[in-house]
């Protein structure tokens, strides 16, 4: 097994067979990320290939010092956010009945409550805008200053999306809830 | 506080799943990936790597080369074997190169045959021409063409006779009668007209339209926007000195100017009548369109509507000539500026119910719903949700809906409002529409 240092190392040097090993070993988790930003698998692969050739080609401005994968997951996040201003002329559209969705009361689930699949299903589903900012700081943990940074707007509307965003989500996983909960009890 | 532990949750049911969750790329995903590694890599120079790709273009290269040095080798070494003519001991010491070189010998044998050929039929065309341009100099009749009204102002047989035309201007040198033709020679301005010098063989032209423009082109286009009479002159140049010059007229006529005005200025359709006043200039028929299906051809009418609304006015002048103007008045009578419109979504202060009093300062953030308009004498605002209940009602142009209905919010989603009233100077207004309340 090749460690990470012997890998970065043939890919600063553009050896072909590094660069399969870099693929091989990280490409899974990144399209993991990748799916969280994207409306669909075959979207989330596009991200993904760009990713790696962003990964291929700059590889020496990894520091050395920080996490490797760290540094994959950030170059990847960035290739999301410029995917998704390359593409933003075509869905500038917000539903209405997702703008106006109502809440309810608060439920709580069980974290394990959802599968991965089912939580990635929610966010392939939202409005562009609003995953981006939910990944960004809910997942990836930015600030909404840092997010506005990133996504050229302003911090009161990554607030606000957010905050849309999370109402969305609520909305969206209370009924599959409720159908999960009523596909179980039918069962028992 | 609610908000903050919910917030927490769906981040953390998020954040622990999703945060270092695997998902398989499609295995042509990677395929597709290192072919296009590959392609950035090929194009991006790098000596320390020479890989195969460039070694091959270095080959192909290097033999697109040997090729291209080879061959004038290759012609040189067969002309000199046709110039010496005795080459039967290099074919033996070279049997390979000798048929290749016998190849050569016929391709080069047969192309100053073909030349030659190419050669003596231009000889036998030019021949040919001449002959027959001779012909047609002796025959007297084609000479005497070009006459004055074949250059006429459609400019729709000039061509037919063109042909012996300039085979002549060659040969005598000069034509006196008509050689320039124009698409129109009278019009309304701006006149666009299309010349054309009907010469075919000469030196060069020169057209002068008498409005201080000229041109050097043959069929030259101009565009007269003055009125006048214009004399356009075509000045051909033939060779040995010999000019010869024609001209025709172009008249231009004048151009009427559409012009009116109307009273009263803030009139009450239909109660008033208007009238209509003509300051057109230059124009001796009028038309008139009141832009509710009725027209008058009178110099200044008088008109009564049948009803209220905003129309389009339009006076349409014309000469003797036929040459027009038109002006339009577009939403004449627009109520001397009455105007009332609604937006169509506001958001209600969610702290509870207010008086509904705004104005355009305290309700920035669009918390009532409230028309913007003149001044009003009468108004009625209702509101119903979509089932048809009325929630909201105000006879105060100054109290809007702030969104509540008995003290609780309304359910966010879209609701019908009808408004009827009078503006100030009696104009009825009727309108009704939906707006949506949103839940901010």
């Amino acid at each position: 097994m090749t460690s990470d240092q012997q890998i970065i190392e043939g890919c600063a040097k553009h050896d072909r067979k590094s660069q399969q090993l870099l693929y091989d070993k990280y490409s899974r988790f990144l399209l993991g990320v990748c799916l969280r930003y994207a409306s669909d698998k075959a979207e989330a692969e596009d991200i993904l290939q760009d990713s790696f050739l962003k990964i291929f080609f700059n590889i020496k401005d990894y520091s050395g010092t920080g996490s490797f994968i760290g540094w994959l997951r950030k170059v990847t996040v960035n290739t999301a956010i410029t995917n998704y201003h390359k593409n933003l002329k075509y869905r500038y559209h917000i539903e209405i009945e997702e703008f106006v969705s109502v809440e309810t009361g608060v439920e709580s689930f069980e974290e394990d409550f959802f599968t991965a699949d089912e939580l990635y299903k929610v966010l392939n589903g939202l409005p562009a805008g609003y995953r981006m900012v939910f990944n960004l700081y809910a997942v990836e943990g930015y600030k909404h200053k840092e997010i506005a940074k990133m996504l050229g707007i302003d911090t009161n509307t990554s607030k606000s999306q957010y905050s849309r965003a999370k109402a969305v989500i609520r909305d969206k996983l209370e009924k599959l809830g409720k159908l999960k909960n009523r596909y179980s009890e039918d069962n028992n | 506080m609610k908000g903050k532990v919910e917030d927490k949750m769906l981040r953390d049911i998020f954040r622990q799943k999703l945060e270092n969750t695997e998902v398989i790329p499609s295995p042509e995903s990677g395929v597709r990936l290192m072919r296009q590694v590959g392609r950035k890599e090929f194009l991006r120079f790098n000596p320390s790597r020479f890989n195969i790709w460039y070694a091959g273009g270095i080959a192909v290269t290097g033999a697109a080369l040997a090729i291209i040095l080879a061959s004038p080798v290759h012609k040189k070494s067969i002309s000199d074997l046709l110039s010496s003519g005795t080459s039967e001991d290099k074919y033996s010491k070279m049997p390979d190169e000798s048929q290749s070189a016998g190849k050569y010998f016929e391709l080069e044998a047969q192309r100053p045959l073909k030349e030659s050929g190419r050669i003596i039929t231009n000889a036998a065309r030019t021949n040919n021409t001449a002959s027959a341009k001779k012909i047609q100099s002796a025959n007297p009749a084609s000479s005497l063409v070009p006459e004055g009204h074949i250059a006429s102002i459609n400019g729709k047989d000039i061509f037919n006779g063109g042909n012996s035309i300039t085979e002549n201007l060659r040969n005598q040198g000069l034509v006196t009668e008509n050689m320039a033709a124009a698409s129109v020679t009278e019009g309304c301005p701006p006149l666009k007209v299309s010349f054309s010098n009907i010469v075919a063989n000469y030196d060069s032209c020169r057209w002068t339209f008498g409005d201080g423009g000229s041109s050097s082109e043959k069929n030259p286009e101009w565009l007269f926007d003055v009125p006048g009479e214009y004399t356009v002159t075509l000045s051909v140049f033939g060779t040995v000195n010999r000019h010869s010059s024609s001209s025709l007229t172009v008249i231009v006529h004048a151009a009427p100017r559409a012009m009116f005005e109307y009273s009263p200025d803030n009139a009450v359709l239909p109660s008033d009548e208007i009238s209509f006043h003509n300051y057109s200039s230059d124009a001796v028929k009028f038309k008139w369109d009141f832009g509710d299906g009725s027209t008058s051809e009178l110099f200044e009418p008088i008109h009564s509507y049948k009803k209220s609304g905003r129309f389009n006015l339009k006076l349409t002048v014309a000469t003797e000539f036929g040459c027009s103007d038109s002006v339009i008045v577009k939403n004449a009578f627009s109520g001397s500026d009455n105007y009332i419109e609604f937006p169509n979504a506001f958001i209600p202060n969610l702290n509870g119910p207010s008086t509904g009093y705004y104005s355009s300062k305290s309700d920035e953030a669009s918390q009532i719903f409230h028309p913007v308009s003149s001044i009003v004498s009468d108004y009625l605002l209702r509101i119903f949700s979509r089932r048809g209940i009325l929630i909201f009602e105000s006879n105060d142009i100054n109290i809007g809906w702030d969104g509540y209905y008995k003290g609780h919010l309304c359910d966010p989603g879209v609701y019908i409002w009808k408004v009827r009233g009078n503006y100030l100077n009696g104009e009825p207004f009727t309108k009704m529409g939906d707006v949506t309340l949103i839940k901010n």
